[in-house]
């Protein structure tokens, strides 16, 4: 439903324009008569829940996939054949969130790869020039002295990123689609970033921004549809539509039901860690979390809560200091300690660190606990099959069954089975580093729930979050630390976000005991 | 040039990814791959020589051309299961079989040469135990290196590779009787492929240590980060393929009342292609014992009756060679198939 | 910008996003020019340390002449490290070619077979490069086309290799001689032996066409990140195809010049397969990014040639030379992966 506009105007001035697209996957339904326009020379948002279809339409832009019904119009000419090889020579380019470069490639490789004559060389590739071009390039576009000899492996995600969207501007795209694109930088990349697209815009580009951060959106786009259930739900004006309406728009649901609201009992301290240090990331980190309390941990890239997480789990040695489980000093040298000592951990990395995809989920879900289900050595299926099916059903996890591999799953899918690894555990002590990332907003409520039963059943939780709203809407206190040191510990009721936020960058060391 | 992805990229922040389009008919008759192609393949020869069917050549194809290659492929199906490779049981046979014979030619007690036999094979496991879990080299490399390492060992020890032979009167009659000793009119080398057959299966199916190797054969990271004994769990992997392939070294000398240095390098090629058969065209789609034998058999069901039809043997060499591959051809086709 | 925080406020990243994991933070990569460093050093270490224990060690017919027999095993070294830049460096699931030595085996046969049969020289070069080629074709087809795993694949083929040299050598030695075989496995006026040039002339062709051209690069974007090369639009299958197409022809080129050193067919080329293996794997150290590379690979050829000269000169037992490599392998493993580490 796109705002009403003249009909000669549009033809002038769109630059891309999908109408009514469906597509189906099998028995998926994974886009229901969705429409883009995007005017030329804007900033088009694009939003949605994980699922809504965003990324199917994307793809069917890039000509990977044939819609089953609708109509595409690149630059005013209607496309039936769509191709990636198609949509690259009308101007069409994407910048993916996964940085697509190769690694051992240095920086003038990587950007003249499949491109090389643009490099201007001829016959042999004289990588002196190519390295040379590179250096003026990027000095030119970006105003950055990336030294082109270094390799993109050695790079930041941020830099990786310039190199990716330099490589793409070589090619002259008439339209740029980002996918993600600031998913793994820290702020102050964010801002280069989005200024970077407002000067693409400004040169004449057509941008298509796809992203979760909706202050982002509101920052820069110039309009953004709301893709819900397959179908564009709305076009709105951002800087007209607030972020709260446009949230509402993706998931029709009221928000405020998100986080559970419960009182726990308190218990013993099960976790006591008193000056704790590992140089250089963190020293001197001391604090307690009670069975039933909820606690936020965050801070910045370099302030050291990662490396504590890494610490707690086994996965590095700390210096100094002592940890203490359920009031006994212990060392923790790996995670099999940690996870004998009742200490759970959902990693971020989900597909890395947190399950095998290929296994079946009854196998990951009895993965941690199978002496559980086993008696002198051996494996008893059925035991092991009703666990996990029970848990499947506790969960509400969306699988074709017990047996179906992990990799089958949605992302939120696939993190209530991670959690309910642990569960099968009965751990006394959670660590959820980022634990909604990439998770649609139904399994979101979900998790937040099972987090809350978790407490209540006397289990400590620990929360590794960058997300506020999370941090202080399901956490009873939030700890902030900085620089390696930990610098706060907020009570989330009697503290404001802004309170937290101050402390996060480090705006004056405040001692807040919750 | 257009940056475009073919694939959804990293999962965890993508969508719901639409059904996978499953032919279940397809599904089902990979599964059953394996035991197809060995039907056919006996009934082929079934139909085309008339000793093939016959016990007394069946006899002659399970002790001559599966035993020893089915307890070392066996060996490999403990590597592979477990997410690595293991090139050196060649190695193991070998040193095994210079630490039985020599020991059985001093004169030792035959269940004290079979223990110095295994302890040489334990040797090479330990070792690379030691470089793959110690030092963190992929196990193709690890036991690259171990099995050139023991070809020098071979060289030194049995003063430049010369074989051993074993008069027939150092023969004590349990060697004989291990070597063309029969039970039940089953001949003994039967047996022992059936209890180490057996033993590693349990030991993959049904244990919690096969659960764990299972999980480091698929993601070693998301079962370290699980709390499972990763390191450990590989040491002892490698460590069980060795003894493994020791105990063939041990069968492999008995048989021949010899050591014939070098003699294990003949098996590892087979033993590869029979894990990796039994893996893909299995019913599992992971390294499994059940698939391996099979595997095995079907090898050299093959070999044996391309030897019936008359075919030179040269040509035999040709004719298994050109059905691995179409075997290979059939699975991995088919699987692509299925995903695609 | 605002942090709005009533729960309304869905997936809104608060402002100070700090994105924990910058997927590599810049690091300098020293450990892995130390290592390529301590690697060539060890090179010169050798040499000298040969040359001080042997007078017979650093003249130049013993060099010439240890070049030149390295040229087989280096040039099959050469095809594999191809197939390993296209196919990434995960040996076991990335590419491979293990039929290398069997294909050598049936270039030879078939070389000397026509030769007995009275064909000239120049039918059976065509042939036997026919046959490398072929060799490599059936690789990539059932490798890119059909979709099996390259080390099952090539084992299969290596299998149907050995298969077809028995059958034409009945499993035994073909000697066969010709004026330009016999030329081939000599010197020139200078006590260079013509498989010398041989090995630098390979070398040479393909360090330019894998270091010096786009197809170069490109195929190390294949085989380094298969996702980024598709990404820019490189017809990946086309480039995997051609690595072992170079390595088949490697392998019929060898197999010539096999031929010539030998005299004839053996039965033993099949013994090679390892060595050649571990010299492809070597030479990753030599190179400044840890990636193989054929002068690296050149580098390690020459380094096992010397060392088994060296031994060979001062009485070593060659029981030794097999063990010694695998140790080399080993020690040169371990050092990278260590290398390989600290940069992640």
């Amino acid at each position: 439903m796109a705002d009403p506009v003249s009909a000669s105007d549009t033809a002038a001035t769109t630059a891309l324009s999908l109408r009514s697209l469906y597509k189906d996957f099998g028995g998926t339904r994974a886009l229901d008569g969705a429409s883009l326009e995007v005017t030329k020379g804007s900033i088009h948002g694009l939003v949605g829940q994980n699922g809504a279809g965003k990324s199917t339409l994307i793809k069917i832009l890039a000509g990977l996939h044939r819609p089953d019904g609708g109509t595409i119009s690149v630059h005013g000419t209607l496309q039936d054949h769509p191709t990636p090889h198609r949509a690259e020579s009308l101007g069409i380019h994407f910048i993916h969130q996964e940085r697509l470069l190769v690694p051992s490639f240095t920086v003038g490789e990587a950007l003249f790869v499949g491109q090389e004559n643009l490099a201007g060389t001829t016959r042999l590739l004289n990588r002196r020039k190519l390295q040379a071009k590179a250096a003026s390039v990027l000095r030119e576009r970006f105003d950055i002295g990336l030294p082109a000899d270094a390799l993109i492996g050695d790079l930041t995600v941020a830099q990786q990123q310039i190199v990716q969207i330099t490589r793409a501007l070589l090619a002259k795209p008439s339209i740029l689609v980002f996918d993600e694109p600031t998913a793994a930088l820290v702020k102050r990349e964010v801002h280069v970033l989005l200024e970077t697209i407002r000067r693409l815009r400004e040169q004449g580009l057509t941008i298509v921004y796809i992203s979760h951060y909706l202050t982002e959106i509101e920052a820069i786009c110039d309009r953004v549809t709301v893709l819900r259930n397959g179908k564009d739900v709305a076009t709105v004006d951002p800087r007209v539509t607030s972020a709260s309406e446009v949230a509402s728009l993706m998931i029709a649901r009221n928000v405020t039901e998100l986080f559970p609201k419960q009182v726990i009992q308190l218990g013993e301290p099960i976790l006591k860690v008193k000056g704790l240090a590992r140089s250089p990331a963190f020293t001197d980190v001391s604090f307690t979390i009670r069975r039933g309390e909820i606690v936020g941990l965050t801070g910045l890239l370099g302030s050291g809560a990662k490396e504590l997480v890494r610490s707690l789990f086994g996965l590095e040695r700390p210096h100094q200091g002592t940890i203490e489980i359920d009031g006994a000093v212990r060392s923790i040298p790996t995670p099999n300690t940690a996870v004998e000592n009742g200490i759970a951990l959902v990693p971020e990395d989900r597909r890395g660190q947190s399950i095998a995809a290929d296994l079946p989920v009854r196998e990951n879900i009895g993965l941690a606990s199978l002496r559980r289900f086993s008696r002198l050595g051996l494996v008893k299926r059925k035991r092991e099959k009703a666990h996990s099916d029970r848990l499947i059903e506790r969960l509400g996890i969306r699988t074709a069954g017990g047996e179906a591999p992990v990799k089958s799953l949605s992302g939120g899918n696939q993190q209530k089975v991670a959690l309910a690894k642990w569960l099968s555990r009965q751990s006394s002590l959670y660590i959820l580093d980022e634990p909604t990332i990439g998770v649609d907003i139904g399994a979101k409520a979900d998790i937040y729930r099972l987090v809350g039963e978790l407490a209540t059943n006397g289990a400590g939780i620990l929360i590794l979050s960058t997300d506020l709203i999370e941090l202080t809407g399901i956490c009873d206190r939030v700890l902030v630390m900085f620089r390696g040191r930990m610098i706060g510990d907020f009570g989330a009721a009697t503290t404001s976000g802004d309170e937290i936020f101050d402390a996060v960058t480090g705006a004056g060391e405040v001692q807040h005991v919750g | 040039m257009t940056v475009v992805a073919s694939n959804p990229p990293a999962a965890s922040r993508r969508e719901q990814r639409p059904a996978r389009q499953d032919s279940p008919r397809l599904r089902r008759l990979l599964q059953y791959g394996l035991m197809i192609a060995l039907i056919g393949v006996s009934a082929f020869f079934a139909l085309m020589s008339p000793t093939f069917l016959t016990p007394a050549n069946f006899g002659s194809i399970l002790v001559n051309s599966f035993a020893l290659p089915a307890i070392i492929a066996i060996a490999m199906t403990l590597a592979v299961g477990s997410g690595g490779i293991d090139l050196s049981v060649a190695t193991a046979i070998d040193l095994a079989s210079l630490a039985y014979v020599s020991a059985v030619a001093a004169g030792w007690a035959f269940p004290v040469a079979v223990l110095a036999g295994l302890a040489a094979a334990a040797l090479t496991g330990i070792f690379n135990g030691l470089l793959i879990t110690g030092l963190n080299i992929t196990p193709f490399l690890a036991t690259l290196g171990t099995l050139f390492i023991g070809r020098s060992v071979q060289q030194v020890l049995a003063n430049g590779g010369n074989p051993v032979y074993l008069s027939p009167s150092k023969l004590s009659t349990a060697v004989k009787f291990l070597a063309h000793g029969s039970f039940l009119g089953i001949p003994l080398p039967l047996y022992v492929v059936g209890l180490i057959a057996l033993a590693a299966f349990i030991l993959l199916e049904l244990t919690i240590f096969g659960r764990s190797v299972r999980a480091i054969g698929a993601r070693p990271q998301v079962a370290y980060f699980s709390g499972l004994k990763v390191r450990r769990d590989i040491a002892w992997i490698y460590l069980l393929s060795a003894l493994v392939s020791g105990s063939a070294g041990i069968l492999l000398s008995s048989t021949v009342s010899a050591y014939i240095p070098y003699s294990g390098n003949a098996f590892l090629l087979n033993a590869i292609g029979a894990a990796f058969i039994g893996t893909t065209l299995g019913a599992r789609g992971h390294a499994n014992i059940p698939g391996t034998i099979l595997g095995v058999l079907l090898l050299a069901i093959i070999a044996n009756g391309l030897l019936l039809i008359g075919w030179n043997f040269y040509w035999q060499q040709v004719g298994t060679g050109v059905f691995i591959f179409l075997i290979l051809t059939f699975s991995f086709a088919s699987k692509r198939r299925q995903q695609g | 910008m605002s942090v709005s925080y009533s729960a309304a406020a869905v997936d809104q990243r608060s402002a100070f996003a700090s994105g924990e994991t910058p997927a590599r933070p810049a690091r300098r990569p020293v450990h892995r020019s130390l290592l390529r460093t301590g690697s060539l050093l060890a090179f010169i270490a050798v040499f000298v340390a040969f040359s001080l224990a042997s007078p017979l060690f650093l003249t130049f017919t013993n060099i010439a002449t240890v070049i030149g027999q390295s040229a087989i095993v280096g040039i099959l070294a050469f095809g594999l490290t191809s197939v390993i830049i296209g196919g990434g460096s995960d040996v076991v699931r990335g590419g491979i070619d293990l039929s290398l030595a069997s294909n050598l085996g049936l270039g030879s046969a078939v070389y000397a077979s026509l030769i007995q049969a009275g064909y000239g020289d120049a039918t059976a070069i065509v042939a036997t490069l026919a046959v490398g080629l072929s060799v490599g074709l059936v690789n990539a087809v059932s490798i890119v086309g059909i979709g099996i795993l390259p080390l099952l694949a090539t084992v299969a083929v290596m299998n149907i290799c050995s298969g077809l040299e028995l059958v034409l050598t009945q499993n035994t030695a073909i000697s066969v001689s010709t004026p330009w075989l016999d030329l081939l496995s000599g010197a020139d006026r200078f006590g260079i032996p013509y498989l010398a040039y041989a090995i630098g002339a390979v070398a040479a062709v393909l360090i330019v066409a894998l270091q010096y051209t786009a197809y170069g690069l490109r195929l190390y974007a294949v085989g380094e990140h298969r996702e980024a090369a598709r990404a820019a639009g490189l017809p990946v299958p086309a480039y995997v195809v051609s690595s072992y197409l170079i390595s088949g022809l490697c392998g019929g080129i060898a197999a010539i010049l096999y031929t010539a050193l030998l005299s004839g067919s053996t039965t033993g080329s099949s013994e090679m397969l390892l060595p050649v293996v571990a010299t492809a794997l070597l030479g990753n150290v030599f190179s400044g990014r840890l990636l193989p590379t054929i002068g690296g690979t050149l580098l390690s050829t020459l380094l096992i040639g010397f060392l088994a000269n060296g031994f060979q000169l001062l009485h070593v037992s060659s029981y030794w030379v097999s063990g010694i490599q695998g140790l080399l392998i080993l020690s040169v493993v371990a050092a990278t992966s260590l290398a390989r580490r600290r940069r992640s």
